[in-house]
């Protein structure tokens, strides 16, 4: 077992991470932005290194910043993490060279999964079901027109390198293509430095779905089943729900299997995440693996009775997987998470300033990930996730009861937060019969409106 | 009350206030006192308050740098008219280019802006750290070899 870890992120995962350290009687070392030396990850770990100013490059991106820290602070591994550097390769590539163990995936298999058209051929030849597109990439407009006529209209393009929304386009017919192929390629290059892209189908308002795994370093890997998140805005996932009411008890146990199978020939290590659409006939199609710990992850461990972020530390530092997870993992009740985001309900402008009262709901089955605590400050420059809110009931509708209850407790004052968006949300009589699909908030804004 | 009381009571006042007294009795029999603060400061970040409450907690966060060096670079100048040269990165501070070599700069010594004053490690990368001010160095506040944070104190230099 690791004897020192250094946490490079911050805010609630920081704290998510440090406590999973603590409970395994690791030691813990944060680093920290001159704009959140007050910030908790700071107070509640063993040692505090200030990395650089508040600027995301100059601190929690600085690369060499980061493992200068980790070399004075005398660590055996660093834990990524969600965003930041956990889906950088040449991090966890300097990280090996440092003799630092990274907690995740070795850097080729998180190279690999980042070129999403390499991966998408990973997992086809694996049987993973891919959406119809391109066997890898397109080199010419004339190639991406013959493939659109071959699996037909709307298509998207998407950068290989791409991510967070850039560098891809949907196309509804051949007049547009060429327009849209050279605005998504430029884009892509502007953003990623890469402009090449890949098709694929493209589905109308898909549900979202993704698969946990759990893979140690001896070739084992287990599905902790699968999560619903097609309530986002703007691709950002705002509630998310396990198991999903339309993954079949057979889908999720073939699928299961296949995936694992996929990873384990890939090599995959530690946790990850491998998503999907779900087409209106509930087929689901590949889009993509995220390779490091979801900021959902807390409703597959409601479920499961599995805690992910322990089991990562166990896995990199060598357990197998039989020694982490119980030999017949099922699936318990119904969790549901909320992301509370310091932005405005209705504007979504984010809300940066001291909170002032800070109120954080319990009781049976209700769990809040949080690093926020009154007269603390949501600084400006980093991601508005100021807390999540999962609850675990019996069944879908307590659960249900469970989250308008706990949302009812949470006060947040002298910011904005999305809590009252949320309490909205479970008032709509599609989502509390669980008739969703990615469209569903576009719709509901609309109706607000 | 006499004159010289309420003179000694606006010094018992001044001194509580100063230590952010919340309340206070006072009864000698032939005098009863009873002062009550509303406003002690909250502090600047509510985090001394969390510590107080949650009690078990540590100290505010120690950096790894060393024991005698507080982690947080000191928000007021130790005396008015220094500069202090801090830190541009986190790493290892070394006071010389090479083992064995004398200082860059020793207390007493006149910096240019620009001068190197000493080197940090980062990733087994030797980086000069140049003082961002012109004077006369009249303290180190870190030693060779030591771990030192972004924006560490290195230097109090007198300006001139």
């Amino acid at each position: 077992m690791f004897r020192k870890v250094l946490i490079a992120n911050r805010g609630e995962i920081a704290l998510r991470v440090i406590n999973a350290c603590k409970e395994l009687g690791i030691g813990t070392v944060a680093v920290y932005s001159e704009a959140d030396r007050n910030a908790l990850h700071v107070r509640f770990a063993d040692e505090a290194i200030c990395i650089g100013p508040p600027r995301l490059a100059e601190s929690y991106l600085n690369v060499p910043a980061v493992i200068s820290a980790a070399e004075i602070a005398d660590v055996d591994a660093i834990h990524p993490g969600y965003g930041l550097l956990s889906e950088n390769a040449n991090f966890a590539e300097v990280c090996r060279a440092s003799n630092i163990k990274f907690i995740g995936p070795p850097p080729e298999v998180t190279r690999l999964m980042g070129e999403k058209d390499k991966a998408r051929m990973a997992m086809k030849r694996a049987g993973v079901p891919i959406l119809p597109g391109s066997d890898g990439i397109l080199a010419t407009v004339e190639e991406a027109q013959e493939l659109a006529s071959e699996i037909g209209f709307p298509v998207i393009v998407k950068a290989k390198a791409g991510g967070g929304g850039r560098g891809m386009r949907i196309v509804r017919n051949h007049e547009e293509l060429p327009n849209l192929f050279h605005a998504a390629y430029s884009e892509a290059a502007n953003a990623f430095g890469n402009g090449e892209l890949y098709m694929e189908k493209f589905v109308e308002n898909p549900r979202h779905i993704e698969f946990q795994i759990l893979a140690d370093e001896h070739g084992n890997v287990r599905s902790l089943f699968e999560r619903e998140c097609s309530i986002q805005r703007r691709h950002q996932k705002l509630i998310e729900e396990a198991p999903s009411l339309q993954v079949t008890p057979q889908m999720r146990e073939e699928l299961g299997k296949t995936i694992c199978r996929c990873l384990m020939e890939i090599g995959y290590q530690n946790a990850g995440t491998i998503e999907f659409v779900m087409d209106a006939a509930g087929q689901l199609h590949f889009i993509e693996m995220n390779t490091r710990v979801q900021v959902e992850h807390p409703i597959t461990e409601a479920i499961t009775g599995v805690d992910i972020v322990k089991a990562q530390l166990l896995i990199a530092s060598g357990a197998r997987l039989d020694e982490i997870l119980p030999a017949k993992l099922e699936i318990r009740g119904h969790a549901i998470e909320c992301r509370i985001n310091a932005e405005h309900p209705v504007k979504f402008t984010p809300s940066a300033g001291r909170i002032t009262a800070f109120n954080v709901p319990g009781g049976n089955g209700v769990r809040v990930d949080t690093a926020q605590y009154a007269e603390g400050v949501v600084p400006p420059y980093y991601d508005s996730l100021i807390a999540k809110l999962v609850v675990h009931g019996c069944n879908r509708a307590e659960a249900i009861a469970k989250m308008e209850r706990a949302l009812s407790q949470f006060i947040v004052q002298g910011i904005e937060t999305s809590i009252p968006l949320h309490q909205e949300i479970f008032l709509d009589p599609n989502f509390r019969d669980g008739d969703f699909d990615t469209s569903f908030m576009e719709k509901f804004l609309a109706r607000r409106n | 009350m006499k004159p010289e009381d309420i003179a000694d009571l606006k010094q018992l006042i001044e001194f509580l206030k100063e230590n952010q007294v919340a309340e206070f009795d006072l009864d000698r029999g032939d005098l009863k006192i009873r002062l009550k603060f509303n406003s002690v400061e909250v502090s600047s970040t509510g985090l001394g308050d969390l510590g107080r409450l949650l009690g078990s907690a540590p100290a505010p966060a120690r950096a790894v740098a060393t024991a005698t060096q507080p982690a947080v670079p000191a928000p007021v100048e130790p005396e008015s008219g220094l500069h202090t040269v801090k830190s541009p990165m986190v790493g290892t501070f070394f006071s010389s280019p090479s083992p064995g070599a004398a200082p860059f700069v020793s207390v007493g010594d006149r910096v240019a802006k620009g001068q190197v004053i000493g080197v940090v490690e980062a990733m087994k990368l030797m980086n000069e750290i140049e003082s961002d001010a012109a004077g006369e160095v009249v303290k180190c506040l870190i030693s060779n070899g030591q771990p030192i944070e972004y924006g560490q104190p290195l230097f109090a230099v007198r300006l001139g």
